[in-house]
């Protein structure tokens, strides 16, 4: 390894030695150490290696041993450089592109904002322009510290913000506050979200209209926001007649209501399957500009059934924008049908489990469920099971309304 | 000259000097049939791709084989390529 760098950092010749004693040339060469290698011999004539500094001593040994030597072939460093001499412009190419890699890579070409979630990231990137972090800015003159600080001060919202550079792209990651949720104070009346029998009935602020027991339908006002009237008496007993406008306020209460659900499903007995056969043929067009091409036209069994698949390649659109090439491809698999039979047992539990998903995705999280009661409802159809679902559950049904101003 | 060199060969074997610098002999290593290293040589006497004559101290050695080619990597070695297929020491 060593020895092959030496060699090709000197230099190294193949010379043709040719004459009379060609043994004793070798002889002496390995008595001046001069090295040779790959010594062989084709028609009396011998070919041999060695560096291009021992090449320049061995005339003296040459004369001696009366041989002729030819140089035919070098390789190595000093030719090469020989060569580069000779074409100045290559070597002036390869160090202009290895400068301008340099210089290009110390420019910031990107500016990417990560971490956002509510915040439009077109403010933080306004922020950074302002503060020098534009795509095309050197590296060096990028004050990151004096741009997150920049940022955190004139956005509220921000709770971290880090800028990093990494290659040609400067990354600004920006971590919002979650800001407390502000309560709304506007007058409320508390409305019935769903049809119900009131099971439990707490006002904490406002007027209530209905009691326990009662049933209600989607939109009846539960409890009115507005203070609650004292009923004055007078001396006498009488009620003292309030004029006055009665002051809004927000609603607040705990009501909760026993409310019915229904779902339904149904399940066929036999249900067909469709079945790949692994038969496909594909069919290929291509779209140059408004011109389209058919590549590869399919055949297909008009008695077979077929499943259509169609795959939509596009070239991305930097690559595209003279004209445009898209290419469709449109598979079609073969199918076979098959009917697969279910048991009664079977249909039913999926008929059910199809209801109940029905009824599951209305149900509040919340909500407590009580009783779950399912039935099958006779059919005319043989085919069929239908499933009717029923759940009973207490949930919280008040929900805040503004008051509008009338 | 014979018993001086016998009795070189009892001291080094006393004092457990390598035999091949007290005696001048040629050391010969072989790997396979593939390369054959000479090291303490006098010198090619002839050489032609199926045979290589080499001047040791006393003698010859002459190596037979197809497609030799030879090489040196230092002073007083030689280094025979290619497949060897006999060696012969002729005194």
């Amino acid at each position: 390894m060593i020895l092959n760098l030496t060699n090709y950092m000197s230099g190294t010749v193949r010379v043709c030695v040719r004459g009379a004693m060609p043994e004793k040339f070798i002889n002496l060469c390995i008595a001046q150490h001069i090295f040779l290698w790959g010594i062989t011999k084709i028609d009396d004539d011998f070919y041999v290696s060695m560096r291009l500094t021992d090449f320049f001593r061995i005339r003296p040994i040459a004369r001696i041993s009366r041989v002729q030597i030819h140089a035919i072939s070098h390789k190595g460093l000093p030719f090469l450089l020989k060569k580069v001499k000779r074409r100045k412009m290559l070597l002036l190419g390869a160090i202009m592109c290895f400068l301008m890699l340099n210089v290009m890579a110390s420019y910031v070409w990107f500016v990417d904002v990560i971490g956002l979630k509510t915040l439009p990231s077109s403010r933080v990137k306004e922020i950074a322009y302002e503060n020098g972090l534009r795509p095309g800015i050197s590296k060096d003159s990028i004050m990151a510290k004096q741009i997150e600080k920049e940022i955190l001060v004139s956005m509220p919202e921000v709770a971290w913000v880090g800028v990093t550079l990494s290659g040609t792209r400067a990354v600004i990651e920006v971590v919002e506050k979650t800001m407390p949720k502000q309560e709304d104070k506007a007058p409320a009346n508390i409305v019935a979200l769903k049809d119900g029998v009131i099971t439990e009935y707490i006002v904490l602020a406002g007027q209530g209209t209905v009691k326990k027991g009662d049933t209600v339908k989607k939109g009846d006002i539960l409890v009115k926001g507005i203070v609650p009237e004292q009923v004055m008496t007078n001396e006498l007993g009488q009620p003292i007649i309030n004029n006055n406008v009665p002051q809004v306020i927000k609603a607040n209460g705990i009501i909760k209501a026993r409310i019915w659900y229904e779902g339904y499903g149904e399940a066929e007995l036999s249900t067909p399957v469709h079945q790949r056969t692994g038969k496909r043929e594909m069919a290929v067009l291509v779209d140059i500009g408004s011109n389209q091409l058919s590549l590869k036209r399919a055949y297909l069994d008009p008695n077979a059934s077929f499943e259509h698949e169609v795959v939509y390649k596009k070239l991305p659109f930097w690559r595209n924008s003279g004209i445009t090439v898209e290419s469709t491809i449109n598979i079609y698999h073969e199918v076979n049908t098959l009917w697969v039979e279910k048991t009664l047992e079977e249909a039913r539990d999926e008929a059910r489990s199809k209801a109940l998903a029905s009824v599951q995705s209305i149900i509040p999280e919340t909500a407590h469920v009580i009783s779950r009661n399912s039935e099958v409802l006779q059919t005319s159809e043989t085919n069929l099971v239908r499933v009717k679902v029923s759940i009973e559950t207490i949930e919280e049904i008040g929900q805040s309304v503004i008051i509008s101003n009338q | 000259m014979q018993r001086q060199r016998n009795g070189l060969q009892k001291l080094a074997g006393l004092l457990e000097i390598p035999q091949d610098i007290v005696m001048d002999l040629p050391r010969i290593t072989m790997l396979g049939n593939k390369q054959l290293l000479v090291e303490n040589h006098k010198g090619i006497i002839e050489y032609t791709p199926s045979l290589v004559r080499i001047k040791l101290s006393q003698g010859e050695l002459i190596v037979k084989g197809s497609g030799l080619t030879l090489g040196n990597f230092q002073a007083e070695q030689i280094l025979i390529e290619g497949t060897v297929r006999e060696i012969q020491y002729d005194t």
